[in-house]
């Protein structure tokens, strides 16, 4: 979704930038005085909006207190200004506990994507003309088709069997179904990098292992960068799965333990909100530091 | 179980570490290395961030892991997932950990019930609703039976009764009704009172109520058509359950399973019909908005004086309190008939307590199910949170908001909502809900009926 109108939006803009500037140059108008395109400009401040909204939401109920939060006023300034529901909500799930192994899942998760997405790009790109590179890469693709609520009770059953209903099974998880997504935007960007520059390192001696290592893992790093988020996102806002697999509460993530606040009998604004935020904040973060790597690997991924 | 899992975790955390063994790179045994292995090589600075990624990752992930371990002796897991109960029962849990030798307590507040019954490891001792969702752990015997339990005896027999009323297993009692939920009409008193308002206890008086308000001004009944649930557990029930026996209704409707058609002698077509053309015709009385109106919005209106009427049960009444304003509100039950004495109030088995046979404690989750049976325990529960305790001992309610319904409920005049008769497979509350927004009543009840026969067909 984001993805999407980011990338709808980008276009939209270097189309705007496109048709203001070649007038401009006929008119020979000095830079900065170009006319405003209304219609792209509308539509880009929509788009925002739709973002920006929730958010303000979001904001101001955490602020809020319990009787302004029922009001039925959502877009109202908080007034006064309560922090209570921070506190209440870190107190009510165990935030810091759910959030180190919300932590944990999701760093093993990325990790583990992206090393075992790029070793098996790598070798099937590389073997292409084998048929059995081919068909393992179709096989993974494959894999793309089945949602985990399809397999959720088999799968239920064998981690409680492995005694592997525990977060570290969830981060396994999270691994094996982020794999096919990840495996195609690597063989994608794989395919356009110089075969020759593997040669020449092969002719200085380097193994395999040192080609991959020295010379392919490094030039991923974009791709690598887009599969890292793509990992991110789906692990740490994961819900389902973790319900499911997960037997001990203790060792809930954080999306599973907010879960308490959504109920259909009571209303919990602010402390939801609240908690909401709380967990919101690594995912902004993150985005915020990596934004330039994620749009620019979702090009990359896109022409190739 | 918590002093094994850790272990095989850390191992599976290593397992992950060095997984090219996977069937993705069959043909690569020279990469299925350790990571020591590749320590020695001068690597960038990519490889360094990766390799404290791991460790981070194992760090994280074990600390987690070794939490669980911390507690010694026996660990129970109780399934509790009402959230208004929570304050009342992290507490209730804290005072027997502190008291019980050896066991410990953990509190369950989410996660999958059939997830963990599915894997073999459910929790030691629910604290559920109690509705017919419950029936398919009971008929098949996953529950222990808690006959044995000198609690049992003390459960007031008019409300073993209403357990009965799900399919069991053979003789088993399989769970121990902890708290009822008593629902009527909610009105607000003030309101009554100042124009001269008595609560009705007959159909005509109801209809003169509800003329009274709306030449006054004021809305009689504010609905909340936009939630299902509401239009089921109130509108549909109370008008059902003013009229029909629904125990014996839904007997009759097992017995006759795939042979119900909408012209049986017992289908929702026949015996449902007039109480939802009466419910049809209190639903003239409603807030014009009343289509785009969810729960929260009704508690909201309710506790701003917006209606007179509300057909809620007591849980709402902590909702309309948090809006922070005061009201003098009480409960009577929803006349339906002409005669006083067919007033009754919905219940329902709000808690529930049960063990599982899988289970591997029996004895210490019994140990705790008797502690939240004691009087000083579980009536001070039920106090709270506005319900009627299930035990022969239990103090009347003294709340102003549902005492009215004590006599009711001691008296045994009540039902348990129609609504929740009917598998969740079956979109009742749906058909309800497009009842109460103009649907047609003949078709909906005659689809309910088909939904109802194809169901038992397939069963």
């Amino acid at each position: 979704m984001t993805t999407n109108a980011n990338a709808s939006s980008s276009q939209a803009a270097i189309a705007a930038a496109a048709s203001s500037e070649a007038p401009a140059r006929r008119r020979r108008r000095r830079v900065g005085t170009d006319r405003t395109n209304w219609p792209a400009t509308i539509l880009l401040l929509l788009g925002a909006l739709t973002i920006l909204a929730p958010l303000y939401v979001t904001v101001a109920m955490s602020l809020k207190t319990t009787a302004q939060a029922v009001d039925g006023t959502a877009f109202t300034l908080p007034n006064p200004i309560n922090l209570a529901s921070f506190a209440e909500a870190w107190e009510m799930i165990d935030f810091t506990r759910g959030f180190l192994i919300s932590t944990a899942v999701t760093i093993v998760t990325v990790a583990g994507t992206i090393i075992l997405a790029a070793w098996a790009s790598y070798a099937i790109v590389r073997n292409w003309d084998r048929r059995f590179f081919r068909w393992s890469f179709f096989y993974l693709l494959a894999a793309m088709f089945i949602p985990f609520p399809v397999v959720a009770l088999p799968q239920v059953r064998l981690t409680g069997i492995l005694g592997l209903d525990n977060p570290v099974g969830v981060a396994i998880l999270h691994i094996m179904f982020q794999l096919s997504f990840s495996i195609l935007l690597f063989t994608a960007f794989l395919r356009s990098l110089p075969e020759e520059l593997e040669e020449s390192a092969r002719l200085d001696g380097a193994t395999t292992w040192q080609v991959f290592w020295k010379l392919v893992f490094p030039l991923l790093a974009p791709m690598s960068a887009t599969v890292a988020i793509f990992a991110f996102l789906a692990s740490w806002n994961d819900f389902m799965m973790p319900s499911l697999i997960t037997a001990d509460p203790r060792d809930q993530t954080l999306p599973v333990l907010q879960s308490i606040f959504q109920n259909q009998f009571q209303n919990n604004y602010n402390v939801a909100f609240a908690s909401y935020l709380m967990a919101m904040a690594p995912a902004i973060i993150v985005y915020l530091f990596t934004q330039r790597w994620v749009l620019s690997g979702v090009t990359q991924g896109a022409i190739k | 179980m918590t002093e094994s899992t850790p272990v095989l975790g850390s191992r599976r955390i290593a397992a992950s570490a060095t997984l090219p063994g996977s069937p993705a790179e069959p043909d690569l045994p020279e990469m299925t290395v350790t990571p020591s292995r590749t320590a020695p090589d001068p690597l960038g600075r990519a490889r360094l961030a990766r390799r404290s990624l791991f460790a981070g990752g194992a760090v994280l992930g074990t600390a987690a892991l070794a939490g669980c371990s911390s507690s010694s002796g026996t660990t129970l897991f109780f399934h509790e997932t009402k959230s208004e109960a929570f304050p009342f029962f992290t507490q209730a849990i804290a005072d027997f950990n502190a008291q019980a030798d050896g066991i410990t307590v953990v509190h369950n507040k989410t996660g999958s019930l059939s997830a963990a019954f599915v894997r073999s490891s459910p929790p030691d001792v629910g604290c559920l609703n109690y509705n017919l969702e419950m029936a398919r752990f009971m008929e098949r015997g996953a529950l222990i039976d808690l006959a044995d339990m000198e609690e049992t005896k003390r459960i007031r027999p008019d409300v073993q009764d209403l357990v009965d009323e799900y399919p069991g297993f053979e003789d088993r009692v399989s769970v121990i009704p902890y708290s009822i939920m008593a629902a009527s009409t909610i009105y607000n008193r003030t309101l009554f009172q100042e124009h001269g308002l008595e609560v009705p206890t007959t159909w005509d008086e109801l209809l003169a109520v509800c003329e009274a308000f709306r030449s006054a001004g004021v809305t009689p009944f504010y609905a909340t058509l936009a939630d299902p649930w509401t239009v089921a557990q109130g509108w549909f029930d109370y008008a059902v359950g003013g009229m029909v026996d629904v125990a014996e209704f839904f007997r009759a409707m097992n017995e006759a399973g795939p042979d119900v058609t909408p012209d049986s002698e017992v289908s929702f077509s026949a015996v449902m019909r007039e109480p939802v053309e009466k419910m049809m015709q209190l639903l003239e009385y409603i807030n014009p908005d009343a289509a785009s109106r969810g729960y929260g919005d009704g508690n909201t209106a309710m506790a701003g004086g917006a209606g007179a009427m509300y057909l809620q049960g007591p849980w709402a009444f902590g909702e309309i309190d948090k809006v922070g304003v005061p009201t003098d509100m009480g409960t009577f039950p929803l006349p339906m008939t002409e005669n006083p004495d067919d007033r009754k109030v919905r219940v329902n088995t709000d808690l529930a307590l049960w063990i599982p046979e899988a289970s591997g404690h029996h004895e210490e989750s019994k140990a705790l199910v008797r502690y939240l049976m004691q009087p000083d325990v579980q009536h001070p529960y039920n106090k709270e949170q506005l319900g009627f305790s299930t035990t022969t001992d239990a103090p009347p309610a003294e709340d102003p908001r549902i005492a009215e319904m004590q006599t009711y409920y001691d008296e045994g005049r009540f039902y348990q909502g129609p609504s929740k008769f009917i598998p969740l497979m079956i979109p009742a509350e749906n058909y309800f809900q497009a009842i109460a927004t103009g649907a047609d009543i003949g078709a909906t009840l005659a689809q309910l009926d088909n939904d109802w026969a194809r169901l038992a067909f397939r069963q």
